[in-house]
């Protein structure tokens, strides 16, 4: 028995064991010593208490703040200890550190990109409402170009109309017979063009009234002193300086009566706006 | 905190695991400087030792309810405490090997501390550094400050690793007979 205890203080086993040096191993089989032979346990604690004299040579004040500090913590924790509300942390110590690390800079990374979906997001709403707006301006700017097309349209076509009456008012084989307002009508006017070689007719409201809804104008020529029909006219299009009538190879006279629409086989006298003599 | 009030060790441990705070008031003004002085030789920097040594005062109060007298005592309990606390935060600084011994060479650990912090203590320090040879001192700092294994002191004093039990045990002995003469 002593010779093993002896064995055990001879070895270095006790040194290294106090001064941290001792493997596992070595620490299982020492502490089965102290608790074999009661002189093996007085010689490690002999030695624990020289070096514990050693370590307390080089003790140092700490800083005044880190008491404060300390109970600061513990008395927070005792606080949470009793409300119930303090977790586990004595069994948890060693893992939350490097989880908190861990997860502080995935906490980082996913407030990145949160912020950085909520740009995009703002970015969308931005662009969508200015996609929206540059929408309506060009349906409104599309708009507008279709009606100057179409309006474009219409004052071409009222040009080349007015410049085919000017063709026809140009021949120099055309007859102008003016027609003067009658009696009953006095400011009445109307012209007829009379082509002498084609026997083309043509006439042109100057001033007469708007007819009512069932009733039309209606041209006349007056051959040997009987009235022949030459064709009822529209009022509405007045774009078209000539209206072009019935063709007739002589007349003395023109005239135009208000009848009833679709015109009549014999003209109303009484009705005769304008007439003009052809010669 | 009642400075003239003492506690036997058994008192002290008594009111520790009744949580009373008093009790480890007593305990931090009696206990902190020895500990501070193991975590600054450890980390070598004030500001992780201070750290370090509220990080030691936690766990002595979350923990204290595992601690049990038969098995050693209180202040053992303690410095092994914050050994390892302060080892533990020196390895995940520095892990490498190199940087500890040159810590250990470079500031000739117990000079630099008598040069800014003379204390009560320090006409015993001054007694072990000079009585002890520099390889002695610093197989024990290695060891019990660094905790480097016997591998690891191989490397460092360039000694074959059978010798580093033995040398230990010699630099122990000669510390003790040190400290048994003051």
């Amino acid at each position: 028995m002593r010779v093993d205890a002896s064995r055990f203080i001879s070895s270095g086993l006790i040194e290294a064991y106090v001064s941290g040096l001792a493997t596992s191993n070595e620490v299982q089989e020492l502490e089965r010593g102290m608790t074999q032979y009661p002189e093996v346990a007085a010689a490690v604690n002999d030695c624990q208490l020289d070096m514990e004299q050693y370590v307390t040579l080089q003790s140092k004040t700490p800083p005044a703040d880190l008491k404060h500090r300390i109970f600061h913590i513990i008395v927070n924790e005792e606080a949470a200890r009793e409300s119930g509300t303090l977790t586990t942390e004595t069994d948890t110590e060693e893992f939350p550190e490097t989880k908190v690390y861990v997860s502080s800079s995935w906490r980082w990374i996913a407030a990145a990109a949160i912020l950085l979906l909520l740009g995009s997001l703002l970015l969308n709403y931005v662009f969508f409402g200015q996609i929206n707006d540059y929408k309506g301006r060009y349906e409104a700017l599309l708009s507008t170009q279709n009606t100057l097309a179409s309006e474009s349209n219409l004052y071409k076509t009222r040009v080349e109309q007015m410049e085919h009456s000017m063709d026809l008012v140009k021949d120099p084989s055309m007859k102008t017979v003016k027609m003067p307002g009658t009696k009953p009508f006095p400011s009445a006017l109307a012209t007829v063009y009379w082509n002498q070689q084609s026997k083309e007719v043509f006439v042109m409201v100057n001033n007469l009234p708007e007819p009512a809804a069932d009733k039309q104008y209606q041209l006349w020529a007056i051959v040997d002193g009987k009235p022949v029909d030459m064709g009822v006219f529209e009022m509405g299009d007045h774009h078209e300086l000539l209206q072009k009538m019935r063709s007739i190879d002589n007349a003395e006279m023109f005239a135009i009566t208000l009848e009833k629409k679709g015109g009549s086989a014999v003209p109303t006298l009484d009705q005769m706006y304008v007439a003009g003599k052809a010669s | 905190m009642g400075a003239a009030v003492t506690y036997t060790e058994s008192e002290l441990v008594l009111g520790l695991k009744a949580r009373n705070e008093k009790h480890f008031g007593y305990l931090y003004d009696h206990y902190s400087p020895a500990l501070y002085g193991i975590a600054l030789k450890v980390v070598n920097d004030e500001t992780v030792a201070g750290d370090v040594l509220q990080e030691i005062f936690l766990k002595i109060w979350r923990g204290i309810e595992r601690y049990d007298s038969d098995k050693g005592r209180l202040f053992t309990w303690m410095v092994n405490i914050a050994r390892n606390t302060a080892i533990d935060t020196l390895r995940s600084k520095a892990h490498k090997m190199g940087q500890k011994a040159s810590e250990l060479g470079s500031n000739g650990l117990a000079s630099d501390q008598l040069a800014i912090h003379p204390s009560v203590d320090h006409l015993g320090l001054v007694k072990v550094v000079e009585q002890l040879n520099k390889e002695q001192r610093v197989i024990i700092d290695l060891a019990y400050y660094k905790g480097c294994t016997q591998e690891e002191i191989a490397k460092i004093l360039d000694i074959p690793l059978g010798t580093v039990k033995t040398r230990m045990r010699n630099a122990i002995i000669q510390l003790r007979n040190i400290l048994k003469q003051m």
